[in-house]
């Protein structure tokens, strides 16, 4: 009989969902973020906060907000203050206000209806739910550009001012925006983007060496003692530092290696696992965000994948990624979407860093939309999400 | 009300049970799960109130009702409820 062993002791601690109990080289970031929401457990409804955590991606911007949520609400609940933190991706609610806000209730009534309202609607709901259960509420709202980018200004806005509008009511709604490139801020009108612009902590691409230690880290908590060595532990830290420092691609390719190593049944994970780890993993596909994707979205971005597997190009315009989206409909039996929803999915896959987009110049006729694939090889995502729909049942 | 008027009715035992299971809900899909229409659903829910076994709060336009974890009748029909499962 053949005795199953695993490099693993706790694999769950490489999970993208883990969060620490303490953060590798973001102490003084979370002391911040802490000090910016203090009044929330020392005079609760006196104040409201707004703070923007800025950084590339895997720097900690996700787990140090959800660090400081989890520390902050145990902290009132000894104080016996109802202090709620609610964290949501708005990538993940398609960018779009009215899900954010439901998703939100949600947390207070699960059972909440989820039709039939407007946001502006909902959200005087969720301030009459606070008020009702004397509740206080931290929303951090991660991948705001993708908020911003479908909405604009004007979610930011009702935000802010659902609590301006209540001068006499005790203050309880405050939010912490997460994005990476601060640039999109300038989408929003200048009172939105002055109220947040107060309070910013940027978080600065890990350095190899402090990769290293978040990875020794890591290592200590889900492997068995002596299956990963200090040589292989470095490799991955390098690598993580070519994609500028991103920690989570650096916990991920260690994971992957891991499994390379027990499918390979070693009791090491050697450099030639984190080899074939790095083939497999790419940063922005990463296991949870092309399962994500709507079908039409993931078929739309199937067809871009097949037009540079097929083309050298280094971008494709708007209207040849919709015949090439067209044949692919065709195939999974699938009725075509529009163009606006098209270009709604452009600007989507956009914002979540998957497609880059810039607008035609000389030498193109007209005014066009044009997609690159900078980030992953067109092969690869291409395999990956034939691999998904198939998974999800889709066949041709 | 007489405890007959609220166990003759199989409809206020079914939202009172509903209720008592999940806590809140609002008017269609207590109707929903309760298998009946709207308008009787909503005298149901009236009459129950009304005898202080379940309450109401309005968030906008949003009914949630809820059970009424403070009424002591409410809380031996929930017993009931549970032991008869």
């Amino acid at each position: 009989m053949v005795r199953y062993s695993s490099v693993f002791k706790d694999e769950s601690k490489l999970d993208i969902n883990y969060v620490p109990q303490h953060l590798l080289h973001r102490k003084m970031q979370l002391n911040l973020l802490t000090q910016f929401f203090r009044f929330a457990v020392e005079n609760p409804g006196r104040m409201t906060q707004r703070a923007l955590i800025l950084g590339n991606i895997g720097t900690g911007k996700t787990v140090l907000s959800q660090r400081f949520g989890l520390n902050i609400t145990k902290e009132a609940q000894e104080r016996k203050i109802n202090l709620n933190y609610v964290h949501i991706n708005c990538r993940e609610c398609r960018g779009s206000l009215f899900i954010i806000i439901q998703r939100t209730i949600m947390k207070f009534i699960p059972n909440f209806p989820r039709r039939g309202y407007s946001a502006e609607e909902l959200l005087q709901a969720l301030m009459q739910i606070l008020d009702d259960r004397g509740a206080y509420l931290i929303l951090a709202l991660d991948e705001l550009e993708s908020l911003i980018q479908n909405e604009g200004s004007d979610p930011l806005y009702n935000l802010s001012r659902i609590q301006e509008d209540r001068i006499d009511s005790p203050k309880r709604l405050s939010l912490i925006c997460i994005l990476r490139q601060p640039e999109h801020l300038e989408g929003l009108d200048p009172s939105t983007r002055s109220t947040l612009q107060r309070n910013i902590i940027r978080l600065e691409d890990y350095s190899e060496a402090q990769l290293e230690e978040i990875l020794d880290t890591r290592v200590n908590l889900a492997f068995n003692e002596g299956t990963v060595s200090t040589q292989t532990l470095m490799q991955i830290a390098e690598l993580g530092k070519t994609e500028k420092g991103n920690a989570r691609y650096s916990i991920e390719l260690l994971w992957r290696a891991g499994k390379y190593a027990d499918a390979s049944e070693l009791r090491e994970v050697t450099p030639e696992c984190v080899r074939n780890a790095v083939a497999s993993v790419y940063p922005v596909v990463r296991k949870d965000t092309l399962p994500e994707l709507s079908l039409h979205q993931k078929l739309f971005l199937l067809g871009v994948a097949r037009h540079f597997k097929q083309n050298d190009s280094s971008y494709v315009s708007m209207g040849e990624a919709e015949e090439e989206y067209s044949l692919v409909c065709e195939e999974y039996n699938e009725k075509t979407r529009g163009h606006t929803q098209l270009w709604k999915y452009v600007k989507l896959l956009s914002a979540a860093g998957i497609i880059d987009t810039l607008v035609s110049g000389v030498g193109q006729q007209g005014k066009t939309t044009l997609i690159g694939l900078p980030r992953v090889p067109a092969i690869d995502l291409e395999q990956e999400l034939v691999n998904i729909l198939s998974r999800e049942g889709r066949t041709t | 009300m007489a405890i007959e008027e609220v166990f003759s009715s199989k409809g206020r035992v079914k939202i009172l049970r509903i209720l008592s299971e999940i806590g809140e809900l609002n008017i269609s899909e207590i109707a929903r799960r309760a298998g009946l229409n709207y308008a009787t659903t909503n005298q149901h829910l009236i009459l129950l109130e009304k005898h202080k076994l379940i309450r109401h709060k309005t968030f906008g336009r949003i009914r949630i009702f809820r059970y009424n974890e403070e009424n002591p009748r409410a809380i031996l029909i929930r017993q009931l409820i549970e032991n008869w499962e």
